[in-house]
């Protein structure tokens, strides 16, 4: 299994100003995993009752799949800049 | 069976060589092809750790030193490009129909159920050997590649 992200760099810079955030993703997965094991009964009985519409599954899926693309989103990087501009994000 | 057993072989027939002879060059030609299998087995190993797909907009190198120029510096891994086509299939069919309908008004013709997991090994091989290089008018370098 992917390691999740651990960290993510992210700076905007204006004409004039401009900023630079580091987000410690290690921290705050730890507590995403903590709200969705409080909310799983919830999702659980969703899915139970949307799974005759054929909705439940696909919430399953769809959950699955988003972990993933969270996982693998280690390596990216978004660079542009226009002039004095700039957008960065970098995901480490 | 390649031209050169075939030659062998037909000068084996017309005893121009012997039988050892002909085993021995057969032996030759047969270890050059393994040689060759496992070259393209490694090109192959090389396609297969593409790792990313990168976008890059470079400036004009006269402009490149002033500061008002654009830059683009792209880098997407190819695990979520793979993560993203699953997501995909996963869109609900009356969503889908909106989502042709958007690409269409763009000029892009492409129906997203044709997205199916099954194909994307195969998408992400294709993208490995993709290349795009535009230089534009004003002297701009773009370009798409696998990395």
């Amino acid at each position: 299994m992917k390691r999740p992200p651990m960290l993510m760099h992210l700076k905007i810079q204006g004409e004039d100003r401009g900023f630079g955030l580091w987000l410690p993703l290690f921290l705050l997965l730890p507590l995403a995993l903590v709200v969705f094991i409080v909310l799983s009964p919830l999702i659980l009985i969703a899915v139970i009752v949307l799974w005759p519409s054929g909705w439940g599954k696909r919430a399953l899926l769809i959950l699955g799949a988003a972990c993933e693309a969270l996982c693998s989103m280690r390596g990216l990087r978004v660079d542009v800049r226009s002039g004095y501009q700039c957008i960065y994000i970098s995901v480490v | 069976m390649t031209e050169n057993k075939k030659k062998i072989l037909e000068m084996l027939a017309q005893n121009k060589i012997s039988t050892d002879d002909a085993y021995h060059l057969l032996n030759v030609i047969e270890s050059g092809e393994s040689g060759r299998e496992s070259t393209s087995n490694a090109e192959t190993t090389v396609k297969e750790k593409a790792k990313y797909l990168r976008v890059t907009v470079l400036p004009d190198s006269e402009n490149e030193h002033s500061g008002n120029v654009d830059r683009v510096n792209v880098r997407v891994p190819m695990s979520l490009i793979r993560a993203g086509i699953k997501l995909t299939s996963l869109i609900p069919p009356e969503a889908r129909d909106k989502v042709n309908g958007a690409l269409r008004e763009k000029g892009i013709d492409f129906d997203v159920r044709n997205l199916k997991p099954e194909d994307i090994e195969e998408l992400i091989e294709a993208l490995s050997d993709l290349e795009v290089d535009v230089v534009s008018s004003k002297g701009e370098k773009v370009k798409v590649f696998v990395e």
